[in-house]
């Protein structure tokens, strides 16, 4: 890289950073150019968010930067004075960070909030920076602007609170953003809409951004070059194009695989022509809730019916709160149904009684989304593995220590494992405990509740192959939950679209994906950022308009 | 084995917590070596000597009755802490289950028994302490059930507030999903996930048990003279307080200080080594 690039606008040099003994960023270099989006990625504990705070030398406790140096215009940041630290924060670099409603002070105005930055940064009268704050609003695609800005933090949607942070970012008109998993745990539809408009706006004005994220999608949709961190160092950087073509570092060959969906796996009909025996049915099922203390009544599932026949699995993807983990609690009996039928291998299950349901329940199982919160703390994975199994009468202690064993096996877990307690275990390990404790009695269905969410490229690679290896060999029926569209296409024969509580449309899963009929479906596949087809859609950002997904 | 040497390492690596061990050992030598500690007999009255100053002979001074106030300070760790303890104990051997199960099923019955705590907690202690003593007579062990009958309420919210939100944690989902039973989630997977609050809570009550009981036997509602006990005799040292006979008051005041300290740190050393955050990881 030329050191005198005219157009570069961040340098950082050699920068090295450590909490204690421990090195968390190692001899990091790159340079920003103005009007141009980096994109950073690297898995949990490579030292990305780390990164993004020395940047403006606002370290977590404890953290300290050793030696490099990080310049803006030529002017080093470190040799700063706290005033003048004051005034580059949010003034000329702006951090936008995850979790836009817990960034948001709860109990102001979030218009007062945007017009406060700008009020601290380039001074103005209340109304003047409070008219500046409702124009930007408009600006980064908040619906209503004037009334939005009075709105306090909870009375917006994570996507709309997203955009007040972006606002609050832009609105001093700083040359550098930082997007540090601005988008995480927001759907795929308003991801979208997001990132299109931070991009966006960055290219009109000209701006330096820097998209921090471990989704290897975001990065190759939107960023015009690529670094790739692991362990505290970059270990590669190039245009983005021609980092997807040849990846030079092998560990980020594997992070592109890995991101890669699989083929479809062959669906258990086309096997044969006899379509398989029907497993589960459901059969207009409705499950309501009554908002507390008011009348509101919230339609979470409203007639649903699909079925799945054995060896099959269904996935059912839909957004936040459009019903479809209501359902899957539904089936393994958590909440029971308002209305309708469960048929499970020709038993009715909708109304039976726990005792009657019982002896069912080892054959219907659930993978619970969060698998750290999922797993009692206090029990060692033995236990946690071994529970179910009080569910198949007869069981002595040998025989479940051993099946304990063969199941840490069945999800790749060392056998040690056994001893450790959840917080010991990575979240990847975590997720494989689920597995196993749902796989105990082995049973015929199993509903997945997202379960390659929140987990790091490599790790949720794993985890897609160990479900697919599993449907293969064990015949395992199940219904899949998700948003992550990626692995419905690697994991499902049919797919079920889900929205307000209803199923918007239902097919095989090559044809939905090749085919979608409803708009709706089509926005869903719209929102996807797999890195294959990004060549040709990479511009996306300039030139598409914003799918309409429910915005409020 | 690994739990205790992790106990040892806190305990170094924080003096409140090592002050508090300390003085609980002393406690503890007070107690099991009373005998050979004391160095008259606790309450054996000797009117020639009363109201005498610290001196060679009685190392704390003598009261009224010319009990020898050091001795009496050292028996008096026997009361004290036999009272507050089984007080506590017994409160919370109540107050566990209640709070258990008054968590788990919630209906009439459960607000009927939040409504008894709110009932026997609105009362002013000393009130609700002379009167159940006055009715039951004036005994160690009466003051000691007056005691779990206060402390009780107090264990069975504390744990009734965990289980509440414990309940509607997912790993219970999924425990009914693996067919636990009621019985099995509530006390295999709730109760010890529950019980940390009410563990560090015992130590603090220990202490409020001992302040309680000195307080109850200084307004007459507790133990009998000659019974030494801390409270009893900084009540009965009071009235000489203004003739400048101070130590017949202070001394046991100050025990009463050293042991409502010493339960308090331990109850803090034991809130930080319960804190899941400084747990180990792998």
């Amino acid at each position: 890289m030329n050191p005198r690039d005219p157009k570069a606008l961040l340098k950082v040099d050699k920068l090295t950073v450590s909490f204690g003994d421990n090195t968390v960023l190692d001899d990091v270099s790159f340079t920003l150019r103005r009007d141009e989006v980096l994109g950073i990625v690297g898995e949990t504990g490579a030292g990305k968010s780390v990164l993004a705070r020395a940047l403006i030398d606002l370290l977590p406790e404890g953290g300290k930067i050793v030696s490099g140096d990080v310049a803006l215009d030529g002017t080093s940041i470190l040799s700063m004075n706290p005033k003048q630290k004051r005034e580059l924060r949010g003034g000329q670099i702006a951090l936008i960070g995850t979790n836009a409603k817990a960034l948001l002070d709860p109990v102001e105005k979030v218009g007062t909030q945007v017009a406060r930055v700008l009020r601290a940064h380039q001074g103005g009268s209340r109304g003047a920076t409070w008219k500046a704050a409702v124009d930007l609003f408009a600006k980064v695609g908040i619906v209503d602007p004037e009334r939005r800005a009075h709105a306090y933090p909870h009375e917006l949607s994570g996507g709309m609170a997203q955009r007040v942070v972006i606002a609050m970012a832009l609105i001093a008109h700083p040359q550098v953003v930082l997007a540090d998993d601005a988008t995480l745990g927001l759907d795929a539809t308003i991801q979208v809409q997001v990132l299109d408009l931070l991009v966006r706006r960055c290219r009109e004005l000209g701006l330096g951004a820097v998209i921090i994220t471990h989704d290897l999608g975001v990065v190759a949709n939107y960023c015009d070059r690529i670094a790739i961190m692991r362990e505290g160092r970059i270990v590669e950087l190039k245009p983005a194009g021609l980092f997807l073509k040849q990846p030079e570092e092998p560990y980020s060959g594997v992070l592109l695989d890995a991101a890669r969906a699989r083929p479809t796996p062959r669906g258990a009909a086309d096997a044969s022509a006899a379509k398989p025996k029907t497993l589960l049915q459901v059969d207009k099922l409705e499950k309501f809730f009554t908002v507390g203390g008011s009348n509101k009544v919230v339609r979470a599932v409203d007639g649903v019916s699909f079925s799945v026949g054995s060896g099959e699995t269904l996935a059912l993807v839909g957004e936040s709160g459009s019903g479809k983990t209501t359902v899957g609690q539904c089936l393994v009996r958590l909440l029971d149904p308002g209305g309708g039928r469960v048929l499970f291998d020709g038993n009715d299950i909708t109304t039976l009684p726990e005792r009657e349901f019982r002896p069912i329940r080892r054959r219907i199982q659930m993978v619970f989304q969060e698998p750290y919160v999922a797993l009692n703390p206090r029990w060692p994975v033995e236990s946690l593995i071994g529970e179910p199994l009080a569910l198949i009468p007869k069981t002595s202690g040998a025989a479940r220590a051993k099946r304990v064993r063969e199941l840490l096996d069945m999800v790749r877990l060392p056998a040690r494992i056994a001893d450790y307690y959840p917080h010991q275990l990575t979240a990847g390990e975590q997720k494989r405990v689920g597995i196993a404790r749902a796989l105990a009695t082995s049973p015929d269905f199993v509903v997945f509740d997202e379960p390659t969410t929140a987990l790091d490229i490599r790790v949720r690679a794993q985890i897609i192959d160990l479900v697919r290896d599993l449907q293969r060999d064990m015949g395992l029926s199940a219904l899949f939950i998700t948003h992550d569209l990626n692995s419905v296409r690697s994991l499902a024969h049919y797919v079920a679209v889900m929205r307000h509580g209803k199923i918007v449309e239902h097919g095989e899963t090559e044809t939905i994906f090749a085919r979608p009929a409803e708009d709706y479906t089509k926005a869903l596949l719209a929102a996807e950022l797999p890195i294959e087809q990004s060549e040709a859609q990479r511009t996306r950002a300039l030139d598409r308009h914003s799918v309409e997904p429910s915005l409020t | 084995m690994k739990s205790l040497r992790s106990l040892f390492t806190h305990i170094r690596r924080h003096p409140a917590a090592m002050v508090g061990v300390i003085l609980l050992a002393l406690q503890i030598v007070a107690i099991v070596f009373a005998p050979l500690l004391s160095t008259h007999s606790p309450t054996e009255a000797d009117p020639i000597s009363s109201l005498q100053p610290p001196s060679f002979e009685h190392w704390l001074g003598t009261d009224v009755s010319g009990m020898d106030i050091y001795s009496r300070i050292i028996y008096a760790t026997r009361i004290n802490l036999l009272i507050s303890i089984s007080a506590v104990a017994l409160a919370f051997v109540l107050g566990v289950p209640i709070g258990l199960l008054i968590g788990y099923y919630r209906g009439f019955v459960s607000s009927l028994i939040m409504r008894l705590f709110d009932f026997i907690q609105s009362f002013p202690v000393f009130v609700l302490g002379m009167a159940l003593v006055s009715v039951m007579g004036q005994e160690i062990w009466n003051v000691a059930i007056v005691l779990a009958v206060l402390f009780t309420p107090m264990f069975a919210r504390l744990i009734r507030a965990e289980v509440l939100s414990l309940r509607e944690r997912p790993f219970i989902s999924a425990a009914r999903c693996s067919g636990a039973t009621d019985a099995s989630i509530m006390f295999r997977h709730i109760l010890p996930n529950a019980l940390t609050p009410a563990i560090v809570q015992v130590s603090i009550s220990i202490g409020m048990a001992i302040l309680l009981t000195a307080g109850l036997s200084f307004i007459g509602a507790g133990v009998r003279m000659p019974t030494p006990e801390w409270g009893l005799m900084v009540s009965s040292g009071a009235q000489q307080m203004i003739l400048g006979v101070w130590w017949v008051s202070l001394f046991p005041g100050l025990a009463i200080v050293i042991s409502v300290l010493c339960f308090a740190l331990l109850g803090d050393a034991a809130k930080e080594l319960s804190d899941p955050t400084t747990r180990t990881r792998r």
